[in-house]
């Protein structure tokens, strides 16, 4: 299903993987564990035999989630609540769900009390990084989610399933990124949309199966031309709704680096190899950019930006704001005028799941590209 | 023009004036006496800080003080023009308004040397901070993580052995920062101060169950002050020894916020209070026979210090279970018994616009607590701090409804 899909089915199925989710759990009689962004080892879920499922928001309307979560609730979390309340209602067997911000804070108890009958696991990473003491709870949490699953599933995992599990999406990574580098070069043989799709995607569906595609789309490239693109980093937490990578591909941006978590963040993850597999998933979290907005040390988001813009030789930075992100927010005036200082022209896309109007965008984007040539 | 009296203030009053008079004189010395200056959180472990002599400020405290001058919507619109969006906590925008204009209604607070941020509360604040740390060139800024004390007793033990490491690392950090050390002896003795006059505070929280009531939350809130900011003093026990003092003499003589025969609606509170319109609440509730009597919010600062135990155990343990942190089945359990012990019939569901991390619980909550007590809710949405999101004549429409309905279900006291 998922190993042989066209460019068409990909884009399809990064913006709706779910009936294939389904089709896939009734095929392999297997269960699925829904999680949001925040640094859930889904190897860990993987090695039960389970697939991870991180649940990315949804364009459709809302119904149920406004009268739970008040309108300046940002629209991934309303979102993700509306599609487990309405439109995937049976699909999961459960959610392993973390606590990254305000709005998330109680965001695991409001599902579990509104979404009966399922299991239900916080993951709570720790929101400090940068202390002995969080090494020490990271190892923590990943057995605790361990013991978790195996009372949920009766079964108990070794090391050698979770082995199994860390090379599988180890290779997913591996692949993507390699994709990723000619990508960059040949912006006209692949084109945004499919790139980040794929890596969407990737966070979503089985891999084993998923990876053969991959592999496709890799051996299947031929060499394009760079004439007429303009490079551009990508900057915030995830693009969305998918059809912003179309109007990028339409005016011809070529993202060449990112720090989205649909992107970099996600495949920095690559689990070192080594002795004890608990110490190295542990140390992984610390090793790629964290996937919670917390953290927001805006000096060195500032430097990482800065450091891709230059070493990229890129034009600009585009930088995602999900309305009402209040993470975000506090982060991104001093971000805009470090970046002013700097002379690094970047633009913010303002996204919103159900209401982002394109025409607008892509007339804000072209006049920025305008402007910027300009200079 | 013949003025007004002036009413007489209370010992309390009088107290609470002296205490925060000298708190802030000490604070706006500490420079020249060579002290640190700490920002922190208005749930954090504060004692550790005082057990080294470091001065902590609320920025929040000072945040209030403006909001509650009616000056949220001047100041926080003076920050959205720096790019700051007007759905960030109004203590926030108001705070970042007095850094880039300098005003205040007050006399300010001084600048920080360092940072401690307590999630137990919220993530605002921690971001909140980094904002402040940058703008101090990169000031230190030590995050304790309180993962939430979710309803799993070994999930627990291993929270509070994770929340110990951290204090430890804080004491690391203000030993390195004062190039001191830190004297666990020292602390003890103001864990002892902390746990005193926190018993204390419960105390006169939990008068509010006498009826008629000699308190309403807005005294509860006034009263809160000096816990929040100098627990871990004597003269915070003295405060609030003197306070259950004047509370008990009310009890003892019959004296409520409303005379017995009109307190008719006994109420909850979910939130923080919306301080421009603290008085104006009361009176206006008081109209209808209505007392807010409590809410989890003022009870957030009755800890239960345990002095058997290790310092930094019985403090991660208080700290870690504020009702902010716990899940929200035990908040139901912590509003229920609130309901219980004060014989409330009613319930006031503040949705703050300004405070996601308390805010966005409640329409689940009011659920809840609606079902297992058989009372409606009133819900509400307005910000805490900033007018232009507060509508009154909505508010005292819905309000004089909420009473009627109570009334026809049966609910309200009847006059003794
Ligand atoms: S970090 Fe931002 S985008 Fe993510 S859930 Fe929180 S508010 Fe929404
Ligand atoms: S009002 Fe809410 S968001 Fe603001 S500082 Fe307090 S707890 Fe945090």
């Amino acid at each position: 299903m998922w190993e042989k899909m066209s460019y068409e089915e990909i884009l399809e199925c990064a913006v709706d993987p779910y009936p294939s989710i389904r089709e896939w759990k009734k095929r392999t009689g297997k269960r699925v564990l829904g999680t949001t962004f925040a640094d859930v080892p889904e190897e860990v879920i993987w090695a039960f035999d389970i697939l991870p499922t991180t649940i990315m928001g949804t364009t459709k309307p809302l119904k149920k989630a406004q009268a739970l979560l008040p309108d300046n609730a940002c629209s991934l979390a309303r979102s993700n609540l509306e599609l487990v309340l309405s439109y995937e209602t049976d699909l999961f067997d459960g959610f392993v769900l973390p606590q990254v911000c305000d709005t998330t804070q109680h965001l695991s108890d409001i599902w579990r009390l509104n979404v009966k009958g399922k299991y239900f696991e916080s993951y709570l990473a720790p929101r400090q990084t940068d202390r002995e003491s969080a090494k020490y709870w990271v190892r923590k949490e990943i057995e605790r989610l361990i013991d978790s699953l195996s009372a949920f599933t009766g079964k108990r995992i070794d090391e050698s399933d979770l082995k199994r599990s860390v090379d599988l999406h180890n290779e997913n990574k591996r692949l993507l990124k390699e994709i990723y580098d000619f990508k960059r070069n040949n912006p006209s043989s692949l084109s945004n949309r499919v790139f980040f799709s794929l890596v969407k995607l990737s966070q979503q569906v089985a891999k084993d199966e998923l990876n053969e595609t991959i592999r496709r789309v890799k051996e299947s490239l031929k060499d394009g031309t760079k004439d007429g693109y303009i490079d551009v980093i990508l900057a915030g937490i995830t693009c969305e709704p998918m059809e912003i990578y179309d109007l990028f591909d339409e005016i011809k941006l070529n993202v060449v680096a990112d720090n989205l978590l649909i992107g970099s963040r996600y495949l920095a993850g690559e689990v070192d190899p080594g002795e004890d597999l608990l110490d190295r998933l542990a140390a992984r979290h610390f090793k790629r950019g964290f996937f919670s907005p917390i953290h927001g040390n805006v000096f060195g988001e500032f430097e990482e930006l800065r450091r891709l813009y230059r070493e990229n030789g890129a034009k600009a930075i585009i930088y995602i704001h999900i309305e009402f992100c209040e993470s975000q927010e506090y982060d991104l005036p001093d971000l805009k005028k470090m970046m002013k200082r700097e002379g690094i022209p970047m633009h913010v896309v303002e996204t919103e799941y159900q209401t982002t109007s394109l025409s607008h965008l892509r007339t804000r984007l072209q006049a920025f590209f305008e402007s910027i040539k300009g200079t | 023009m013949s003025e007004k009296p002036k009413k007489e203030l209370t010992k309390s009053q009088i107290l609470s004036k002296k205490i925060t008079d000298e708190y802030l004189d000490e604070a706006f010395r500490a420079k020249e006496e060579g002290r640190i200056v700490c920002y922190t959180t208005a749930i954090s472990p504060v004692e550790i800080l005082v057990a080294h002599d470091i001065i902590p400020i609320y920025p929040e405290n000072h945040s209030v003080a403006n909001l509650a001058a009616k000056k949220g919507a001047q100041m926080c619109s003076y920050v959205e023009g720096m790019g700051y969006s007007s759905h960030l906590c109004a203590y926030a925008r108001c705070d970042l308004a007095y850094r880039a204009t300098g005003f205040t209604v007050t006399r300010g607070i001084p600048e920080p040397d360092m940072f401690l941020a307590c999630n137990a509360q919220c993530f605002t604040l921690t971001k909140w901070f980094q904002v402040l740390s940058r703008r101090g060139g990169g000031l230190p800024l030590f995050v304790f993580d309180t993962p939430q004390y979710i309803r799993d007793g070994k999930a627990r033990e291993e929270i509070i052995k994770y929340c110990v490491l951290q204090l430890k690392e804080l004491i690391a950090l203000i030993e390195t920062v004062t190039k001191r050390k830190f004297d666990y002896d020292r602390l003890r003795e103001v864990i002892k101060y902390s746990r005193e006059a926190s018993l204390l505070y419960r105390k006169f929280l939990d008068m509010a169950a006498h009826i008629p009531s000699p308190i309403s939350i807005f005294d509860a809130l006034i009263g809160m002050a000096i816990t929040v900011y100098r627990r871990g003093t004597p003269q915070c026990v003295e405060y609030y020894r003197t306070l259950c003092e004047e509370t008990q003499e009310k009890v003892d003589k019959g004296i409520g916020v409303l005379p017995k025969e009109k307190e008719k609606f006994r109420l909850y509170w979910e939130n923080l209070p919306i301080w421009f319109k603290f008085s104006d609440h009361a009176k206006l509730l008081g109209s209808y026979g209505g007392v807010i009597l409590t809410s989890l919010y003022v009870h957030a600062w009755s800890f239960e210090f345990d002095l058997d135990k290790d310092p930094l155990y019985t403090l991660s343990e208080n700290y870690v279970s504020r009702f902010s942190n716990v899940t929200l089945e035990d908040r139901v359990d912590m509003a229920l018994d609130l309901f219980k012990r004060y014989s409330l019939n009613g319930m006031l569901m503040f949705m703050n616009r300004s405070c996601k991390a308390v805010s966005f619980a409640v329409p689940t909550l009011k659920e809840i607590l609606t079902k297992k007590t058989g009372i409606p809710a009133l819900v509400f949405e307005s910000d805490m701090g900033d007018q232009r999101f507060y509508s009154e004549a909505q508010i005292r429409t819905r309000i004089e409804a909420y009473f009627e309905t109570l009334e026809r279900l049966g609910l309200a006291r009847k006059a003794a």
